[in-house]
């Protein structure tokens, strides 16, 4: 009973306070309808709009899966790589950090001119976007093996191999899952922010198309669909970061 | 089995810092060699040069007769940390299946061991399921489990409370009798070193000299109520005396 209670307050308390902050906007903004739409008129244009709505959300989503994937075939296999060849760190990490550094606007502008509007320029930026945090969290959760674990290891004469699959490894999951909760609920923003710029799909058109019609209640529409989906995906990473800390709890009872 | 361990000449520097003065030392197949001194005198440093984790700046260890490198490819070591090795997500048993897995050698019946470790019915548990003297047991029973020639183990009891000290302590002594190794042991218990060591490796303060080796002529297994013998109490006070000495000495 307690327990449910908790979970009822947690989700409905920011729920009330956003449309408390919500109502009080439209009422001391004094803005259109268009520019802030009541929330009863964003849920009521997510019902008529749904099946539009949909559709795009599908496209939306097999960007941002797609391009999730290959960030962290990207991220964890650079890791793994840094790991066994520590020279390739050297050579590869500035790379990295510099591509980190590039203005997403730029790239997507480039991947745009050398791909056009494919699914293949969308995915690489949402890779692109998403592999960094995948790669430093993994770095970082192959370093945090146990020493005295490490030891064991070594004593046995354990190959390079064992002692990654066996040791290091399941120390990095909890470092890889948290990565992904930045990586996972920022491969949809990203995926949105590519089809706002360049596509004829998904929900970032979607938004652009309601911006050229005047649309407001549809982009609020979009936006809380998009908003609900990170959400949920940094929640559910965060539970399941929790479940296999090996430090904080025993994972697998 | 058990092998003889040889340290002929052995140091090592860190940068400008010894960390062991050149040190010699014979140890006979099963005996209990325990290394007693003050923190940072280089018992640890020793006890990872014998486990080729550490290399020597002059001088050779040879275990029977293969180097130290050749024994640890040839998987004749097991190491016992002062925290347990135990891998978090593994269960008690399967623990000690995987040094047996990695080390490509069965030398015991995991079951037995755990068994004759008095882990019967805790088989299934993992580490956090474990209390302290358990899952110290079960560190042991994996370094043991692949039947190494040589024991090197570094504090392994320090994290217990003295009670469940003293128990683990005589029960691993009767352990060593049914399955003989020999053993190098870094402790900063006196008593505990008397009680199980044959022979007790004395340090003196940084940089790391040996300052005496003190032998306890008293066969092993030793009954608890060797504790009360007048032979104990003169030895660990001998060596209580070499290392009060040493230390007002530096002072």
């Amino acid at each position: 009973m307690n327990l449910g209670m908790s979970w009822a307050v947690r989700i409905l308390t920011p729920m009330l306070s956003v449309l408390g902050l919500w109502y009080l906007a439209i009422f001391f903004s004094g803005l259109p309808a268009f520019v802030i739409p009541r929330p009863e008129r964003v849920l009521d244009v997510l019902w008529v709009d749904h099946a539009f709505i949909l559709e795009h959300l599908w496209a939306t989503l097999q960007v941002a899966a797609i391009g999730f994937v290959w960030a962290n075939i990207v991220g964890i296999g650079l890791a793994i790589l840094f790991d066994l060849l520590p020279f390739t760190r050297h050579m590869l990490l500035p790379a990295a950090i510099t591509l980190r550094n590039v203005p997403y606007i730029a790239m997507i502008s480039v991947l745009m001119l050398a791909f056009g509007d494919s699914m293949l320029s969308k995915t690489t930026i949402v890779a692109l976007a998403g592999f960094f945090p995948v790669l430093v969290n993994t770095m970082q959760g192959l370093r945090a093996a146990d020493e005295v674990q490490l030891d064991r290891m070594r004593i046995l004469n354990a190959s390079w191999w064992q002692t990654f699959s066996q040791v290091r490894l399941p120390y990095a999951v909890p470092a890889i899952i948290s990565a992904q909760e930045i990586t996972g609920s920022g491969s949809i923003i990203v995926a949105i922010a590519a089809e706002w710029m360049i596509s004829s799909t998904g929900l970032g058109y979607v938004i652009n198309n309601a911006m050229q019609n005047y649309r407001g209640d549809r982009v609020y529409a979009v936006a809380l669909l998009a908003t609900g989906l990170s959400f949920l995906i940094y929640t559910f990473v965060h539970w399941l970061g929790g479940r296999l800390d090996w430090r904080t709890g025993d994972p697998r009872r | 089995m058990a092998a003889p361990v040889s340290i002929r000449g052995v140091s090592r520097q860190f940068g400008e810092t010894w960390a062991l003065r050149p040190t010699d030392l014979e140890i006979k197949a099963g005996e209990f060699v325990a290394l007693v001194g003050p923190s940072g005198c280089g018992k640890t440093t020793l006890l990872r040069l014998v486990a080729d984790l550490v290399a020597p700046t002059s001088g050779e260890v040879r275990i029977g007769n293969d180097t130290a490198a050749e024994a640890r490819r040839k998987r004749l070591l097991g190491l016992v940390s002062q925290r347990p090795a135990v891998l978090p997500w593994k269960r008690a048993i399967d623990d000690v299946r995987f040094t047996q897995k990695i080390a490509g050698k069965v030398g015991f019946d995991p079951a037995k061991v755990l068994r004759d470790f008095g882990l019967e019915g805790h088989e299934g548990k993992r580490a956090r399921q474990l209390s302290g003297g358990m899952l110290q047991r079960v560190n042991i029973a994996s370094a043991m489990a692949h039947d190494p020639a040589v024991l090197l183990m570094d504090e392994p009891f320090s994290a217990l409370d003295e009670m469940k000290r003293e128990e683990i302590g005589e029960w691993f002594d009767r352990e060593l009798a049914l399955r003989p190794k020999t053993v190098l042991f870094v402790t900063h218990h006196i008593d505990e070193a008397v009680m199980l060591a044959d022979r007790l490796l004395v340090f003196s303060a940084s940089p790391g000299v040996v300052a005496e080796i003190v032998s306890v002529d008293v066969p092993r297994p030793r009954d608890p109520s060797f504790r009360q013998d007048p032979r104990f109490v003169a030895i660990a006070a001998h060596v209580r005396g070499l290392l009060m000495h040493k230390a007002v000495a530096l002072s």
